[in-house]
């Protein structure tokens, strides 16, 4: 993954969970520590969806775990 | 169609025949998920469809009275077997397809075991949901789930058209409860007829412009509620059919990720109408700028529903202040009350003044965490009743704080084979609803809830799944007992609005504070890998410190009415002194 594009799931991440950027690690768990309740998960793929000018299905939130995940996400919806 | 008519429908098949004659062709279409309208349909050319839907059940083998469990999105596929279903005499039962975060196993099993309590035989739903029923050894639910491209690939068979008795189940819709799995609550034909209707008569009552809107069928009305809600299924879908509005429907998604969709759908026509429980109003608050919506014209936006949770003042007060400068009219907030025991609609604004509060009578409400200030939910609709009693079921006196009784045509004909659960929720005709409230001048306001579940962003979560998980969270320590509840989180500022959230509290004999933390995390990832969903506070007390019944029950809303008041004795404050 480019650095960008790095870069760009963070900044979302940090918008969409309201939590500072140079806080979130690629470990923590979406829910339980970023407090991604399923409105919030609908916006992050959505912002996602945006910035990468990709369409990304419905069902592709189930699954994903950690940042970790969501990075790797974004790696296949590129 | 309308609310003068003589002879008002009294099945949903004669509803939806009716609905969709030529005479009254109104259409239905789709925004995509960036809002975009798709092609609308004419009534009568949906009607087509959903027959011949009917008739694939049929070919499937479908027979009358047997639940189909629904696990689609929002679509013309869901619509065409759903009303398809109806018209087959079948029942058809809509479920959230399983999506958001984590795993979802436990979504995906309480499908499971809700299907197993219908005692259904079929599951129309995605392929790929039978790939993970199997590889969670769910087998028979894997077994039961069918393609319904493969529905769509059948030969429609005749289907009969025996009349259908007004008093027969016409539809399952699901409830949580606290206990258990989700129930399913049978509407009958009459209660799926009445409620719609009830319901426009309301929304028309104190608005000349909107309601000679409805009947010259100019008025529209754009939905992104899930249909596996009541409010979504009864209060917009059916609701437009019976009025023949012209409907757009979403997914809930395309708010959720575009909640500017929404607006500028509502804005797109000349008189409309839409409903949305508290958070959605909340949501667009929080990010949506009126610049940011330039020519979006709201002032159309005759009818803004709200209800399905607590109604926060803040939130209205602040969406109107927000939008006024797009046209948007306070008075066009019109509160509700229902619930899906109820068909729908139990009560609804009339008055057509906007948001109207009143505070909450000393003690009266029951958890402290309640509201101080609570809306104005109207009188009750047509032909509808409503009670407010003691325990002992006496009526309280006017203004006092009890239980909401409602008695009318849309209360529910019992839950689909669970007698016990229905014996308790219905007596003498009046079903007890579990909400609290007071009557004031012939109109509901809410004052919290009797019912152990927790309602979080409009969606009822049922206590003892996140006590279960809590409890069989090991992290090394030795964790005992758990009680779950929402609140609107300690400290949260008023302004804010923030509407409730799930709290976990945990009894345990541990008292080493790294150990606790590594419970802590192991309670939250499990939670939120189950469920989806965050804990807003993770709390930990002594063995035996939880509220319990002589029967050693938790009592949940004791323990939330001391969480909120501070008097709830936190380990962590124990182990500093």
């Amino acid at each position: 993954m480019t650095a960008d594009r790095r870069d760009t799931v963070l900044e979302v991440l940090a918008l969409v969970s309201g939590h500072e950027r140079d806080a979130i690690t690629d470990d923590q768990d979406l829910v339980a520590d970023l407090g991604l309740d399923s409105p919030k998960a609908v916006r992050l793929l959505v912002e996602l969806e945006e910035r990468f000018d990709v369409e990304i299905p419905d069902d592709a939130a189930s699954g994903l775990s950690t940042v970790a995940d969501l990075l790797r996400l974004a790696e296949t919806y590129g | 169609m309308h609310l003068l008519e003589e002879s008002p429908p009294t099945t949903l098949p004669d509803l939806l025949r009716r609905a969709c004659a030529p005479a009254h062709a109104k259409t239905i279409g789709l925004l995509d998920g960036r809002g975009r309208r798709g092609e609308p349909r004419p009534w009568a050319d949906f009607l087509r469809d959903a027959e011949d839907a009917a008739g694939r059940l049929v070919a499937l083998g479908v027979e009358p009275g047997e639940p189909v469990l629904l696990g689609l999105g929002t679509g013309f596929e869901f619509l065409e077997l759903w009303f398809g279903a109806v018209l087959a005499g079948a029942l058809p039962v809509a479920a959230a397809p399983p999506g958001g975060m984590g795993a979802n196993d436990l979504v995906l099993r309480r499908l499971a075991a809700v299907f197993e309590r219908l005692g259904g035989r079929r599951v129309v739903a995605a392929p790929a949901l039978a790939e993970t029923a199997r590889a969670q050894g769910l087998d028979a639910f894997a077994d039961a789930i069918v393609d319904p491209s493969d529905v769509a690939a059948l030969a429609p068979r005749p289907i009969s058209d025996a009349p259908r008795d007004p008093d027969d189940v016409a539809f399952l819709q699901l409830t949580s409860g606290s206990t258990g799995v989700p129930r399913a609550v049978r509407i009958s034909h009459a209660g799926a007829a009445h409620n719609p209707r009830a319901m426009i008569a309301a929304v028309a009552a104190c608005d000349r412009r909107l309601a000679a809107g409805l009947r010259e069928g100019r008025a529209s009305c754009v939905s992104w509620l899930p249909l596996h809600h009541d409010m979504g299924l009864v209060g917009l879908l059916l609701s437009s059919l019976a009025v023949g509005a012209e409907l757009w429907l979403s997914a809930p998604r395309t708010f959720l990720g575009r909640p500017q969709t929404w607006l500028q759908n509502l804005g797109a026509a000349e008189l409309t109408v839409s409903a949305a429980p508290n958070f959605a109003y909340q949501t667009c608050v929080e990010r949506l700028e009126a610049p940011g919506l330039a020519g979006v014209d709201l002032s159309g936006w005759r009818a803004a529903l709200c209800g399905a949770e607590m109604i926060r003042p803040e939130t209205l007060h602040a969406f109107a202040e927000r939008f006024g400068s797009l046209g948007f009219d306070a008075t066009a907030f019109r509160p509700c009350y229902g619930l899906a025991e109820g068909t729908l609609a139990v009560t609804f604004d009339t008055r057509g003044e906007g948001l109207r509060t009143a505070p909450v009578p000393a003690g009266g409400a029951h958890d402290a965490a309640g509201p101080r200030e609570t809306a104005c939910l109207g009188a009750p609709v047509l032909d509808t009743e409503v009670a407010v009693v003691a325990p002992d079921g006496s009526p309280v006196p006017e203004g006092a704080v009890g239980e909401v009784r409602v008695k009318g045509p849309g209360v529910f004909l019992g839950y689909h084979n669970d007698p016990e659960e229905t014996a308790a929720a219905l007596g003498g005709g009046w079903l007890r609803t579990g909400d609290l409230g007071f009557l004031r001048a012939g109109e509901l306001y809410l004052a919290g809830r009797t019912k152990d579940i927790l309602l979080v962003n409009g969606q009822n979560l049922m206590p003892h799944e996140l006590e279960w998980l809590a409890e069989s969270a090991s992290g090394g320590g030795g964790v005992t007992r758990a009680g779950a509840f929402s609140t609107v989180p300690a400290g949260a500022d008023a302004s804010a609005a923030e509407g409730e959230k799930a709290v976990v509290v945990i009894e345990t004999g541990e008292t080493d504070a790294a150990v606790l933390g590594k419970i802590e995390r192991e309670v939250r990832v499990d939670v939120g890998r189950a469920l989806g969903i965050p804990l807003a506070d993770c709390v930990f007390v002594r063995r035996g410190r939880l509220p319990k019944t002589t029967s050693g029950k938790v009592q949940r809303r004791e323990l939330a009415r001391r969480y909120a008041t501070g008097e709830l004795e936190r380990l962590e404050s124990e182990m500093s002194e």
